[in-house]
């Protein structure tokens, strides 16, 4: 478990994740107060990621419940195996004259089935989701359950149970408490607004596209052979970029994908033809597209302007 | 500290951040682990425990910076400001104001504490003074509490006019003294900017108070009074204020309708589905499977009439469709005033903004002519009425004063018969229709709902009727 802010910066750093101050220091308090962590922010600033690299970094199982309209209990929780439970009732059928064999009354023949009862109910039927397994796990977990935002309001009622208590109740059998009370990370892309009684049981953390500083380092620790100076441009074309109004701004991981792509193309420094070629893997709509071109144009005039000459002598080598 | 930030937490409901008792129990846990010495991981450990919508951040930054750091970020920048103009390194600066210093000293006759502190940029000093005053303000209040502005109140507190005939005495005793020229002169700017920083000072302390008391700034209040104003009065201002409200509107809507409804509970029994789903068991049917009753999307059909009296309504009501349009399968709108013209394809090529500014200038039609709602309806129905269907809805947004030209009701009748669904919103109060060139007794009895809508909550109200 981490032991300070500083602690949880190093930690994820091993595992290649730059966070600032605030990213760690609410996962701190939120492994340190076992409160769930609810994340929310742009797609693509690494919400999920956070939950799989704290699982690296305290070198835990992760647990990942990926939410959508629709999930319910059974596929969230535990599912009751009633095919498996009518092989058993089969089986009985045929040996049920071995176990009602000695008995004279009929009481005692229903008390002999009933000693065999928790064959019947017991949890070789339950058939553990990803809810249930983090909190029967024999060690302590990462539990993520990912864009939470899509599930219905009453799969969001029914997490608060598990959330603040740790503990489900199942019909068939009764309530289970968790061995190990698991880390928990919600991530939401505020497609509606979660209600206030979960988030009132939850850390909260917004996590914003980082500045450029940041982002550099990011690209240069996620992709080791790109160029300095066109990581440089890169990240200073995106924050232009994100400043207009598209339809989906360019992610963390989209421009990741963009410099993984240019730097298999050995580019050293952006030109035209080269980013309008490669612009689809950054951009996700015609329309979009269209109005980063015209961004790209100004850009590139305004750097041919600072250093007259400059690009066509590297266009020589 | 507890009590603090007991009051910090109540700062912030006050400024309309939900803040819970056990949310506020968590800070405690959480700064027991972290200490409160450092101060960026005190700001973050409150920001994480404290505030829980994206939304909340940036009013809780500004609040903590009010609470906690008081107006030292405002004295920072006023230094920096003045290093600035007069060109001075930090050094030169503090050069400067130890040698005035030593000139104070020399003056004869008392300074007051505040001119004191003020001149010799003694911060702790001047930020008690300020505050202490402030205190005493907010306590006693006096009876001019309504008449007078808390600055005059504040001023008249503090004696500014004290501390500006000071320092007006404490430039003749340098000009007579006769320094060298370029420091005399920097000095006696120097002088002359502190006088108007502390009224800087004193206007940042007074907003500062206001907020933590909930007093929001004069600019929040109208934001409310927005809501309940005619379009017809919209001042420059209020329409770009507006389009931030509809922009809102709009995504809510949207929010909340991208989680489509579950599974309907009530749809018919599938037999085929529920015969695969048992096979595992048999055939014996342990999860019945229902048909999913699909919702299909709607299309829409606005006509807006642009003329003067109107024309803010239609603004909106454009601006707010094409905001939600990816709620219809369709969307058309068209524009009138005597001819009606189309003008979907200018919501294709151009962003909302463009489009409904592009709309309503009359690149279309003539925007300068009379309404005509007969003649206009009966174009429509030449032109486009093979369009509508049993799933269009269709809105019209006008104030039905037809200047006694020929009404030709019967269109509406027509569409009434073949759309799902006829609305028309008005801008005019529901007192006046009917009365001079008004046709709206005639038009309303063939919508499914005539309604007026002058206002943005009237428009609130009318937007669940026209998403699907």
């Amino acid at each position: 478990m981490f032991q300070s802010v500083n602690d949880v910066i190093a930690g994820f750093g091993a595992q290649k994740y730059i966070c600032n101050n605030n990213v760690a220091t609410v996962v701190y308090l939120g492994t340190a107060l076992q409160k769930p962590i609810l994340v929310e922010g742009p797609a693509g600033v690494g919400k999920t990621e956070l939950g799989k690299v704290l699982a690296d970094a305290l070198g835990m199982e992760l647990i990942r419940l990926q939410c959508y309209e629709g999930l319910d209990e059974a596929k969230a929780l535990y599912e009751w195996e009633y095919a498996k439970q009518l092989l058993y009732t089969q089986i009985l059928k045929e040996k049920i004259g071995d176990i009602l064999q000695g008995s004279r009354t009929l009481q005692e023949a229903v008390d002999c089935v009933a000693n065999q009862d928790g064959v019947f109910f017991s949890d070789r039927f339950l058939l553990p989701r990803p809810l249930l397994r983090a909190l029967l796990s024999e060690k302590r977990c990462v539990l993520l359950i990912d864009e939470v935002d899509k599930s219905d309001a009453e799969f969001e009622a029914f997490l608060l149970e598990i959330l603040s208590d740790f503990q489900i109740s199942v019909p068939e059998i009764g309530t289970l408490k968790a061995k190990h009370i698991p880390l928990v990370i919600l991530t939401s892309n505020n497609s509606r607004e979660m209600s206030d009684a979960l988030k009132r049981r939850c850390l909260h953390l917004y996590i914003d596209f980082p500045d450029s500083q940041r982002e550099m380092e990011i690209i240069k620790l996620k992709v080791p052979d790109v160029g300095n100076q066109l990581a440089e441009e890169v990240v200073r074309l995106l924050h232009r970029l994100r400043k207009l109004d598209l339809k989906k701004t360019p992610s963390i991981s989209e421009t990741l994908d963009w410099v993984r792509a240019l730097t298999l193309l050995n580019v050293k420094q952006l030109d035209h033809d080269l980013v309008e070629e490669t612009l689809s893997t950054l951009m996700k709509y015609e329309a979009d597209i269209r109005k980063a071109h015209q961004e790209l144009k100004a850009y590139l005039a305004e750097k041919q302007a600072q250093r007259p000459g400059g690009s066509e002598k590297d266009h020589l080598h | 500290m507890e009590e603090r930030l007991i009051e910090f937490a109540s700062v912030l409901r006050r400024n309309g951040i939900r803040v819970s008792l056990s949310e506020n129990m968590d800070t405690f846990r959480a700064l027991k682990l972290v200490g409160i010495g450092d101060p960026v991981l005190f700001r973050h450990t409150l920001r994480t425990t404290l505030v829980k919508r994206a939304g909340d951040v940036k009013p809780f930054e500004e609040l903590f910076d009010y609470f906690f750091l008081g107006i030292g970020q405002a004295l920072d920048a006023i230094d920096r400001r003045i290093m600035d103009e007069l060109g001075l390194s930090p050094e030169q600066f503090q050069e400067m104001l130890e040698q005035i210093q030593r000139l104070l000293k020399e003056m004869e006759g008392d300074l007051s504490a505040l001119t004191r502190a003020l001149l010799n940029n003694n911060r702790a000093e001047l930020e008690r003074q300020l505050r202490e005053a402030m205190q005493q303000e907010m306590e006693q209040g006096t009876a001019d509490n309504f008449r007078l502005t808390p600055y005059t109140r504040m001023t008249a507190r503090l004696q500014l006019d004290r501390v500006q005939s000071e320092i007006e005495r404490f430039k003749g005793m340098l000009q007579m003294l006769g320094e060298n020229g370029e420091d005399l002169q920097n000095v006696l700017r120097y002088l002359d900017e502190r006088m108007r920083d502390l009224n800087r000072l004193l206007r940042e302390i007074i907003q500062q108070e206001q907020r933590k008391k909930g007093i929001e700034p004069r600019d929040f209040s109208q934001r409310g009074a927005l809501a309940d104003k005619s379009f017809a009065f919209y001042t420059e201002d209020d329409i770009r204020r507006m389009n931030d409200a509809v922009a809102r509107l709009a995504q809510r809507l949207k929010n909340r309708l991208s989680v489509r409804r579950k599974k309907a509970a009530r749809g018919r029994f599938n037999v085929k589905n529920t015969l695969r789903k048992n096979l595992q068991y048999g055939g014996v049917p342990f999860h019945i499977q229902l048909d999913r009753r699909r919702k299909t999307k709607p299309q829409v059909m606005v006509l807006c009439d642009i003329s003067d009296s109107v024309l803010n309504a239609s603004r909106f009501m454009l601006q707010f469709v094409y905001s939600v349009q990816d709620l219809y399968s369709k969307v058309r709108s068209f524009v009138f005033v005597a001819e009606i013209g189309e003008v979907t394809k200018l919501f294709e090529e151009h962003d909302i903004q463009t489009a409904v500014e592009g709309a309503l200038k009359g690149d279309v039609i003539d925007v300068f002519s009379h309404s005509n709602f007969g003649r206009a309806f009966e174009q429509f129905y030449k032109n486009f009425f093979s369009a509508v269907n049993a799933k269009t809805t269709v809105l019209i947004i006008g104030d039905g004063r037809n200047n006694y030209n020929r009404p030709s009701d019967w269109v509406l009748r027509e569409i009434r018969q073949k759309a799902k669904q006829l609305i028309w919103l008005n801008p005019e109060s529901r007192m006046t229709w009917g009365i001079g060139d008004s046709e709206m007794p005639r038009f309303a009895p063939h919508c499914h709902v005539a309604e007026e809508c002058r206002s943005i909550n009237q428009l609130y109200k009318i937007v669940d009727l026209i998403v699907p």
